[in-house]
């Protein structure tokens, strides 16, 4: 299921930037171990569901899960062979704005080794360096 | 919960800039305040104090700061660290008095393997992370520490069902779940958050119509950019239209915007 806004006041959006580092939403909030990102980027619905589904399935229906960011922003993409022009191209997808120290999943219930295998599972799927972090070691 | 002797030295740097260079130079820079005494700028030895929260097991640490051989007694209240690397930037303490008594949020832990984890295959949930607690300043304890080995699939641990240590009262709501093993995920359910929709579009809440009367909304009478005007530069767009468009037609803005957009293209080929 890829996540998507479902009620938008305006389609399509500026870029916006995304310089700095993330200050809301770098704590380990509702879990115990989370995944802290450490570079910036765009991140795609489809991975944020790519990455959602690799910790359901090592986690093999123990513990919980959050997810941290949501994709609310609108990226839009030129069909192919269209000259430059005509106004602001269709909507292609959605985006989450990742900054370094963004906290991207969190999970408890389970076992330290499990959540490590899980969150270093779901960082192959996604495009940037992570690194696990917990509630009582900011820095592990 | 014993105090800790921590060093400290009076600091004069306040601004950004300077406070920067401090840090590099391996100090934090704090400050301390609350009791008979004025709030005071220090700056502590940064190994020392993150060897110090490393240690314990919460960040409620209760110091003997010692400032110019003079000694106050304070809670370590708020502890500032750097959201990417953990760094400690900055640390506040709240000077109390060793007769009176405070007020903190303290870490709940709980230890053991709950029988409705055990057993069950359920999941325990932590609701409250923090509790608040009243105590003199010897007797706070870094921690509260639960033991769930009891707690059976769906129950919960209330605050009220909490046994405080002695000499700490714990304040709130008796009633609130601090602690509970919530049912196992079934099949069902799994598959229902695994399901692919149908990609649905969008709902908005504004948006412009797409069919060329882009900007069509009804004009209003009381408008007053409604009305086309003779010398307006839309109706203006074509000489043939100009001629069309008389002084005083009260066309609607949507002709008007029509248009534009479609003498822009001609302009452009010309």
């Amino acid at each position: 299921m890829a996540l998507q806004p479902a009620k938008v006041k305006y389609r399509k959006m500026h870029r916006g930037n995304r310089a700095g580092i993330a200050y809301r939403g770098s704590t380990v909030a509702f879990g115990e171990y989370g995944l802290m990102a450490l570079e910036r980027c765009w991140m795609d619905a489809k991975q944020i569901e790519a990455a959602r589904v690799s910790i359901a399935r090592h986690m093999k229906r123990h513990g919980k899960m959050w997810i941290r960011i949501f994709p609310q922003k609108s990226f839009t993409k030129k069909p192919l062979e269209t000259r430059m022009g005509k106004g602001k191209a269709p909507v292609e997808g959605w985006v989450a704005v990742v900054r370094p120290a963004n906290v991207l999943f969190e999970v408890d219930g389970v076992t330290e080794a499990i959540a490590r295998e899980s969150l270093r599972l779901a960082a192959t799927k996604l495009p940037i360096k992570t690194k696990f972090i917990s509630r009582h070691h900011r820095a592990s | 919960m014993k105090s800790v002797l921590l060093n400290a030295f009076p600091r004069s740097q306040t601004r950004g800039r300077k406070v920067k260079h401090l840090r590099a130079a391996g100090r934090i820079p704090a400050v301390v305040y609350g009791g008979q005494s004025k709030p005071e700028n220090l700056e502590l030895v940064s190994k020392e104090m993150e060897d110090l929260i490393h240690h314990s097991a919460s960040e409620n640490i209760l110091v003997d700061l010692a400032v110019d051989k003079s000694k106050r007694l304070a809670l370590v209240q708020e502890v500032q660290h750097h959201p990417l690397s953990g760094k400690v930037l900055h640390v506040d303490f709240h000077e109390v008095s060793e007769t009176e008594k405070v007020t903190v949020m303290v870490p709940v832990e709980s230890i053991g393997e709950a029988a409705g984890v055990k057993t069950g295959g359920g999941v325990l949930e932590h609701v409250l992370f923090k509790i608040k607690v009243r105590a003199l300043p010897k007797d706070l304890p870094e921690q509260i520490i639960v033991d769930v080995t009891s707690l059976e699939l769906g129950k919960s641990l209330h605050l009220g069902e909490i046994k405080a240590p002695a000499g700490v009262e714990i304040l709130g709501d008796k009633k609130v779940t601090v602690i509970s093993v919530a049912l196992p995920k079934t099949e069902a359910e799994e598959a229902a958050e695994a399901a692919v929709p149908a990609a649905g579009d969008v709902e908005m809440l504004k948006e412009k119509k797409e069919d060329g009367t882009e900007g069509a909304a009804p004009a209003k009478p009381g408008d007053k950019a409604a009305p086309a005007k003779a010398g307006d530069k839309a109706a203006a767009g074509k000489p043939g239209e100009k001629a069309a468009a008389k002084p005083g037609d009260k066309a609607p803005a949507a002709a008007a915007a029509g248009d534009k957009k479609a003498a822009a293209p001609a302009e452009k080929k010309k």
